[in-house]
């Protein structure tokens, strides 16, 4: 039979058990690399394999699990000689009577961002494993933990062979992985991603998989694996607690869930199989009951479009100077910024756009998804409408995400349609084609009509298509507001689709905006809107989609309405901004000192009626932060009480820049900081940022594990008169003077100032630097000293 | 196995080289926040395993494996020891999620949290020795050696979290660069004796860093 018949048949399909309790029998050591043994032992292999053919198992797992380039190194071998080793091994074992599944598990180090090997790096590793495994007859993907990992493998599987792919990830009793990833968020992106099966192995024994195997089966379409691991380990002598007959008994109790692949993992054998097996002879393959649901999710949140759910609309850039202005300058953190905002707020979805004209969209873009996927868990919403934009931003997302837009014109539905449905991701149609925006609610139903049957065509599920109705302004364009209502209305009730729609355009132009947006929300709301595209940060709207949720009878005993409004007690930032100080500069100087940073806001507000900037600037600022290094120098304080004086004259600059703009320069120069390659841990920089910034020095932050290149390239700017680099570890001080060769080579006048746990003064002058910073404080000084010395 | 519900804020508050200067309000409100943010969102794991120690001229190995540890200090904080447990821990990956959050949101807020995360790891470490003396009752112990003290070479930790199946039974990996990933992670080596074991003195005297110590940097001690 074909394997891809076996997959699709109405029958269940038995995998192996495990291959290193079988290893570890036959006496390989702890720590040594076991797919060493194909070139060196393949009988031992071949014998494995063997035991489980005759025991029942339809599919093999080749024994190259951990041939990867990272894993491989210093082996001896190539992951290209061990995997088709390996391969070779299990085709010729399984003759006609089996299949080889080429065995690809993680590569043992995490990705961005908590580790620092990248998506695409990791992709280029999986893609060589797949070629070198070309001869397999599929690939399962297996014991992944990072989801993000294993949409690099899958991806890297797909593009690379025509062979099917299972995929299987493993997870702790709380339900997710060691990376938070979640059963719905796995089941959502893999098989959106194409996977021909999804499901869970190692992990825990069958008892405990239980319910996350009951939760796959609730969300995955198609097949679903399983390969549990012999009960749970003894701490001490590692050996498992269930029996070959219990896992058999356990195991075949999947069946009803509607599991069809089934096998091993550590600690079972050909026996546990076999009992499965036979366990199972009474049954007959049933697939699982799906619902239909809508939903999107990051590795971790998954939001099921049920209900009205908020997508917030701050991350982009039309309309907004600041932002423009911090897209121009890649100043990621005030982007993040808008994020968490709006996360806080109660936003369920982001939608995130990044387009300039003067800007790379797509490298932007692709930066600013990696870092928001870093700091937030909220799902996303890729907004551009350039295919080559949404394809960068849908290959580095960690998750599934929707894509706003298409719209009804060929052009964009040949384009963008198949990017989204190599993806997997959900689709936002807006109902305007060549002929612009219909005036009628009926042309605009037609478009969407159209929108659905092409994207239905080429292979996305209907649950993943949403319709955007199209706002028009109210004050222009008044008759038209009701047939977006009722479009609206028929393509929710009609079609069957979920609907979204950017609500804010409706009131440009008139007075008391946040009023008409009120209401018009509601309407909406009435009418089917499912997905407000909405600023969360703004109360009154968050609250209009939270008080429908009650009326409509969504909000079941009004829990998330009480949840947000029965408890009026104050945050705790409230203490920060509570005191009032008077208009004073030593009311300024006051509030920096003690960190109070709405006070200082205020303050340099009202300041700035009767001084200068740059008068506030050197006059109270930089001397209250003066103030407040001396006595962190002099122990009178300690490092967090110094960074609360930093925010709270950060938040006087804020009020500075934007009164009288950039160029008018309160700059007192720019400083390069980096935490160098091979270091992620990026603390102490960031803390030199803030008090850099704060002494009126613009920071050029180029991050963690930075290139040596990119430092020396971005000091190629020659304003910059000091570049600061930091290392927590001694294995990463090669990395520091290694940049400091580099960076002298090309700014040899260019001042490098360094600092991190493990420098010390000596180090620092042998490897080059011009100056030691024992701390952030430090830092500044030489900033100063630098800059005064220029000035 | 291992719950953290507090966490030791005077450990956590040396670790911010907190010298008993007064704590503003806000400064105390940013870490009762911490602190909850962080109890919220940790995974603490812990593995650890016994291997008998096998002496051969000067290299010292643990048997059944191929993991070799050098140095001449790890070979006299093991002397007398007949056997070694390896141990790792980590409080999972949702800490550095929140340290990426918190250095957006408020920097002060990282710092704090930042120690506050080394201090609850310390307790995850000591509990998780709580657990060996248990389970080898009646045998005597040393301290807790990692990788990177002393001439211990952090190039080690790889070959450690293999023997201890670390990256696939907690999910603690390590960089190129010898950095655990999550952050907040420790692997040590505590040796096992059937005889009391000489008390040694763990000073700055004898430690390898003393040099490039942080804390001594800031005249306080690691508390090793």
């Amino acid at each position: 039979m074909e394997i891809n018949k076996l997959l699709s048949e109405n029958e269940f399909v038995y995998l192996d058990g495990a291959m290193g309790t079988m290893l570890q029998k036959s006496g390989l050591e702890t720590g040594e690399m076991p797919e060493i043994l194909n070139i060196t032992h393949p009988e031992i292999i071949a014998d494995i394999h063997r035991q489980y053919l005759s025991a029942g198992s339809m599919i093999v797992y080749t024994n190259t699990f951990g041939a990867n380039r990272l894993k491989a190194e210093g082996s001896g071998y190539t992951p290209a000689e061990l995997i088709s080793a390996g391969v070779d091994i299990a085709r010729r074992v399984c003759g006609s009577e089996g299949y080889a599944a080429l065995d690809i598990g993680p590569l043992g180090q995490l990705l961005e961002p908590t580790g620092s090997l990248s998506f695409e790096e990791a992709y280029d590793i999986f893609k060589e494993m797949v070629i070198a495994g070309a001869d397999a007859d599929l690939i399962v993907i297996e014991t992944m933990t990072d989801l993000y990992e294993a949409k690099a493998a899958l991806l890297a599987a797909k593009e690379n062979s025509d062979l099917p792919v299972i995929v299987t990830m493993t997870f702790e009793e709380n339900g997710r992985t060691f990376t938070g990833c979640s059963v719905p968020a796995m089941v959502l992106t893999l098989e959106g991603l194409g996977a021909d099966a999804v499901g869970v192995n190692c992990s825990l024994g069958p008892k405990e998989l239980a319910p996350i195997i009951e939760e796959i089966c609730k969300y995955s379409h198609v097949p679903v694996a399983v390969k549990p691991n012999a009960g749970l380990p003894d701490p001490v002598t590692g050996l498992y607690n269930v029996g070959a007959e219990e896992f058999g008994e356990l195991c075949s109790g999947f069946a009803d869930m509607g599991v069809k692949i089934f096998g091993g993992c550590c600690g079972t054998s050909p026996e546990y199989i076999a009992a499965v097996i036979s366990r199972n002879k009474s049954k007959k393959y049933s697939p699982q009951n799906v619902k239909e649901l809508s939903a999107v999710c990051s590795y971790a949140d998954t939001v099921i479009i049920d209900q009205p759910r908020v997508i917030g609309e701050r991350i982009n850039p039309t309309g907004k100077k600041r932002f423009k202005e911090a897209l121009r300058n890649n100043d990621m953190d005030y982007i993040l910024g808008q994020a968490l905002e709006q996360s806080g707020a109660g936003a369920d979805i982001l939608d995130v756009n990044v387009g300039l004209p003067d800007i790379d969209e797509k490298a932007m873009m692709i930066r600013t998804v990696k870092a928001l996927q870093g700091v937030v868990d909220l799902p996303l919403q890729i907004d551009s409408t350039i295919p080559e934009v949404i394809e960068g931003a849908l290959r580095v997302y960690n998750g599934k995400p929707i894509v706003n837009s298409v719209n009804g014109e060929e052009k964009s539905l040949q384009n963008i349609l198949p990017v989204v449905k190599k993806y997997g991701a959900m689709v936002i149609g807006l109902t305007l084609d060549e002929g612009g925006i219909p005036k009628k609610a009926e042309d605009r139903f037609a478009i969407a009509k159209r929108i659905m049957d092409r994207a239905i065509e080429i292979g996305i599920p209907k649950r993943d298509i949403i319709i955007d109705c199209l706002t028009l302004t109210a004050s222009a364009e008044q008759a038209g507001v009701m047939e977006t209502v009722k479009a609206l209305h028929r393509v929710k009730i009609e079609l069957g689709l979920k609907t979204a729609l950017g609500v804010s355009n409706i009131s440009f132009g008139l007075p008391n905006r946040e009023l008409i947006n009120c209401n018009f929300l509601q309407m909406c709301l009435a009418a089917g809107l499912d997905l407000p595209i909405i600023n969360p940060n703004v109360p009154a709207m968050l609250g209009a989609v939270r008080a429908y949720k009650v009326l409509a009878n969504i909000d079941e005993s009004s829990v998330e309405y009480i949840d947000a409004y029965g408890n009026s007690a104050p945050a705790p930032q409230n203490l920060l901004s509570a005191p009032t100080e008077e208009a004073s500069p030593e009311g300024l100087i006051l509030a920096v000192q003690r960190g109070l940073k709405g006070e200082c806001g205020t303050l340099t507000e009202r300041l700035l009626e009767k001084f200068s900037p740059m008068d506030i600037v050197d006059n109270m600022l930089i001397p209250a932060l003066d103030k407040a290094g001396a006595d962190f120098e002099s122990g009178k304080s300690f490092l967090p009480q110094l960074i609360l004086s930093a925010n709270g004259a950060q938040a006087a600059f804020e009020v500075i820049k934007s009164k009288i703009g950039k160029q008018d320069g309160v700059s007192k120069g720019k400083v390069i900081l980096a935490t160098v390659k091979g270091d992620i841990h990026d603390i102490g920089k960031n803390i030199v940022k803030v008090l850099l910034e704060n002494y009126g020095f613009d920071v050029i932050d180029l991050g963690r594990d930075v290139d040596y290149q990119r430092v020396a390239d971005a000091a190629m700017d020659k304003e910059i008169k000091l570049v600061g680099l930091s290392a927590l570890m001694t294995t990463t001080l090669k990395s520091m003077e290694e940049t400091i060769k580099l960076v002298r080579s090309v700014r040899p006048d260019c001042k490098i100032v360094v600092g991190g746990a493990v420098l010390t003064p000596e180090y620092a002058e042998r490897i080059g630097a011009d100056y030691y910073a024992r701390d952030a404080k430090a830092t500044v000084d030489a900033a100063r000293e630098v800059y005064s010395a220029v000035n | 196995m291992i719950n953290i519900e507090r966490i030791d804020r005077s450990e956590a508050l040396r670790y911010l080289a907190f010298k008993g200067q007064e704590i503003p309000p806000e400064t105390d409100a940013y870490m009762d926040e911490c602190e909850s943010r962080i109890l919220k969102i940790i995974t603490p794991k812990f593995l650890f395993k016994y291997f008998p120690v096998v002496r051969c001229e000067d290299t010292l190995s643990l048997d059944g494996t191929r993991l070799v540890l050098e140095g001449k200090d790890i070979r006299s904080h093991l002397e007398g020891c007949t056997g070694a447990v390896l141990m790792a821990a980590t409080v999972g990956s949702g800490t550095d999620m929140l340290l990426r959050q918190l250095m957006i949101e408020d920097m002060a807020k990282a710092v704090i949290a930042d120690a506050f995360m080394s201090a609850c790891i310390e307790q995850v470490c000591n509990d998780g020795e709580n657990i060996i003396k248990n389970d080898l009752a009646g045998k005597y112990f040393t301290w807790r050696f990692s990788p990177g003290y002393g001439d211990f070479p952090l190039d080690v930790q790889k070959k450690l979290l293999d023997v201890l199946d670390a990256p696939k039974r907690i999910g603690l990996c390590v960089m190129g660069s010898g950095l655990l990933t999550p952050v907040k992670s420790v692997t040590a080596v505590i040796g096992i004796s059937d005889a009391p074991l000489p008390r040694r003195v763990r000073d700055c005297a004898g430690c390898d860093l003393r040099n490039t110590c942080i804390y001594r940097k800031k005249g306080i001690h690691c508390g090793n």
